[in-house]
């Protein structure tokens, strides 16, 4: 990234990061370099009972997906109704575009795993359920993307409702949302080359450690003519992030 | 007074205040049992009696929604808040004052509710109010009532001081925590009833006055605002000292850790009302913990940590034998509890 002169595209995934308006970001994308990025690209909000408490209980990023788009949310832990009420009257439920929290929701509600010993656990155990096999990437559910206020947002409903789908084995859910987000990234990214021919792509944040959606993510978008770039030297995740605030400080005193 | 519900008048020093102050106010907080009753509504100010001690002065504000909540409403909290600071500075409680911001369209009902527990709990610890101002604003100007109360008392027994406290010092609470707060948050988001869930608003000066009687007490606080988090970081910061606290010993009833479960809410940060933290010498602890659970406020008292000069903020060892860091508060879990 430190070496471009043009601007890029940064898809920066992760468990939760906080926003600078007040939301739980996680599932932002950018358009810029350092020092200038415009936010043009995020999920759909859904609203998290209990905030902090659902990187450890996937369940609630899996109850507040499905709350936020009708969905019933069934499951095998009793949940208290005080939750549903919280989540209703907008009690410590603060909203998140995290897309740590949509794998969370996606292990829960395929049954995976709904309480976790540590974040992550979740999408790493439904990761490990694919197979990864360029083949499987044609079979996935689009994402709708829509414009609001200059925000491209990206519509997460049917690929929630389908993780409910018993119909499928949870290796073929599994494998569907996978290929799904890889081409929700190279749609998203199709749409920015034509609006401000931008032709690289980062990948960063935590969820990009996921291994079979960054290859699926990098295959679908090199074979689309876009240059594809990962973090190789910084980490992906957390520890890289104090490399990125200061190399953002420094591009904003250089100009 | 014939009115069901507060109008402008009632505010602007005529005869319709006179009778809200006379029929509402007056006739609860004035003592009719004495020759001269104590609250004097027609004076613009009021001698008080101080016999020589040391006179410790403080000063609450009640924002409180909903104004009657399961334990209490915004009156008993108005002398309670008040009290127990006197109370946990060592301070016997002497005298009130009390302002009420009135909105308009406010039901008398519910207003003269209030003010007669006001008095009921002010004359059970013996506080007496001697004065007062009413202002009543215009509809959506206020939230329904908002109160104050100043109060003075007389210290007794030796001073206590945050620049007492020592490395070694034990930390005990008087009570269970997090009882207040989430009661108030259940009742003004019409949660409907929980278990046994009540505000544990209450004096603490049968706590604090016991506490007294031990020469190693450093000091006391009141957890209200911010919960036990808060008065934590309060003693590090004065004490350039760390806090070192157990999870196990906290004392949590178990509908309140259900609900703090299910919602995400953490007690260490949650308000109590009537309970005390006091911070004394580890020589002492076990004896002021015992004389504590002795008393029916002091029943699940507990001694949960100890001041440790070798941190440098407040650190909680948690059940399977990690340790986290409570940070400061920052953003108010809950608005408006007190």
């Amino acid at each position: 990234m430190m070496k471009h002169d043009e601007p890029v595209l940064a898809f920066t995934w992760d468990g939760v990061g906080y926003g600078e308006d007040g939301t739980l970001w996680g599932g932002e994308t950018f358009l810029g370099m350092p020092g200038e990025w415009q936010h043009v690209a995020t999920m759909k909000k859904f609203n998290l009972p209990g905030a902090d408490k659902a990187g450890r209980e996937p369940w609630r990023s899996a109850a507040a997906m499905c709350w936020e788009v009708g969905h019933h949310y069934d499951d095998a832990i009793e949940i208290d109704p005080i939750v549903k009420q919280a989540w209703h009257q907008k009690i410590n439920s603060p909203e998140s575009t995290s897309v740590g929290r949509l794998f969370d929701a996606a292990a829960a509600l395929t049954g995976v795993r709904t309480m976790a010993s540590f974040e992550g656990q979740g999408p790493m155990e439904f990761e490990s359920l694919c197979e990864r096999d360029d083949a499987r990437l044609s079979d996935y559910i689009e994402f709708k993307l829509c414009y609001n206020n200059n925000l491209l947002i990206f519509n997460w409903k049917s690929l929630i409702v389908s993780m409910t789908d018993s119909t499928l084995s949870v290796v073929e859910r599994a494998s569907i949302f996978h290929s799904s987000l890889a081409h929700a990234i190279l749609q998203s990214a199709k749409i920015f080359r034509e609006k401000h021919a931008v032709n690289i792509v980062t990948l960063s944040g935590g969820v990009f450690q996921n291994r079979v959606l960054s290859e699926y993510t990098i295959t679908l978008l090199s074979a689309n003519g876009f240059k594809v770039c990962l973090p190789e030297l910084i980490p992906v995740n957390d520890a890289g992030i104090s490399f990125g605030q200061v190399m953002e400080y420094g591009y904003k005193i250089k100009n | 007074m014939q009115d069901t519900h507060i109008s402008l008048a009632h505010g602007n020093g005529g005869r319709y205040m006179r009778e809200l102050i006379e029929e509402i106010f007056a006739r609860h907080l004035a003592n009719p049992d004495l020759a001269e009753p104590e609250l004097d509504i027609q004076a613009d100010a009021v001698p008080i009696e101080l016999n020589g001690s040391d006179v410790l002065f403080t000063t609450d504000g009640f924002t409180v929604q909903p104004l009657e909540f399961p334990g209490g409403n915004i009156g008993s909290l108005a002398v309670h808040g008040t009290t127990n600071d006197l109370a946990v500075a060592g301070a016997i409680p002497k005298y009130l004052s009390l302002n009420a911001f009135i909105e308009e369209g406010m039901e008398i009902a519910t207003l003269e509710r209030i003010i007669k527990t006001l008095a009921e709990t002010a004359a059970e610890i013996g506080v007496k109010v001697v004065c007062g101002d009413t202002k009543v604003l215009r509809r959506g100007e206020g939230g329904g009532l908002y109160l104050a109360t100043t109060g003075i008392g007389v210290r007794h027994g030796h001073v206590m001081s945050m620049q007492n406290i020592k490395h070694g010092d034990s930390i005990i609470v008087s009570g269970p925590v997090g009882d207040h707060g989430i009661a108030v948050m259940l009742a003004r988001e019409e949660f409907g009833l929980r278990g046994d869930i009540q505000s544990d608003a209450a004096s603490v000066l049968n706590l604090t006055t016991a506490a007294m009687d031990y020469r190693g007490l450093r000091f006391m606080r009141d957890p209200t605002r911010g919960g036990i988090a808060t008065v934590c970081s309060e003693l590090c910061r004065a004490t350039g000292m760390g806090v070192r606290l157990s999870e196990v010993k906290l004392p949590v009833r178990d509908p309140v850790q259900s609900v703090c479960d299910m919602l995400g809410y953490d007690p260490m940060y949650l308000a109590c009302e009537g309970r005390v933290v006091a911070v004394v010498d580890p020589a002492e602890a076990q004896a002021l913990l015992e004389t504590w659970q002795a008393l029916e406020e002091g029943q699940h008292a507990e001694i949960i940590g100890r001041i440790d000069s070798d941190i440098a903020y407040v650190l909680m060892e948690t059940e399977i034998g990690g340790e986290r860091i409570i940070e400061e508060l920052e953003d108010d879990p809950l608005p408006r509890i007190c």
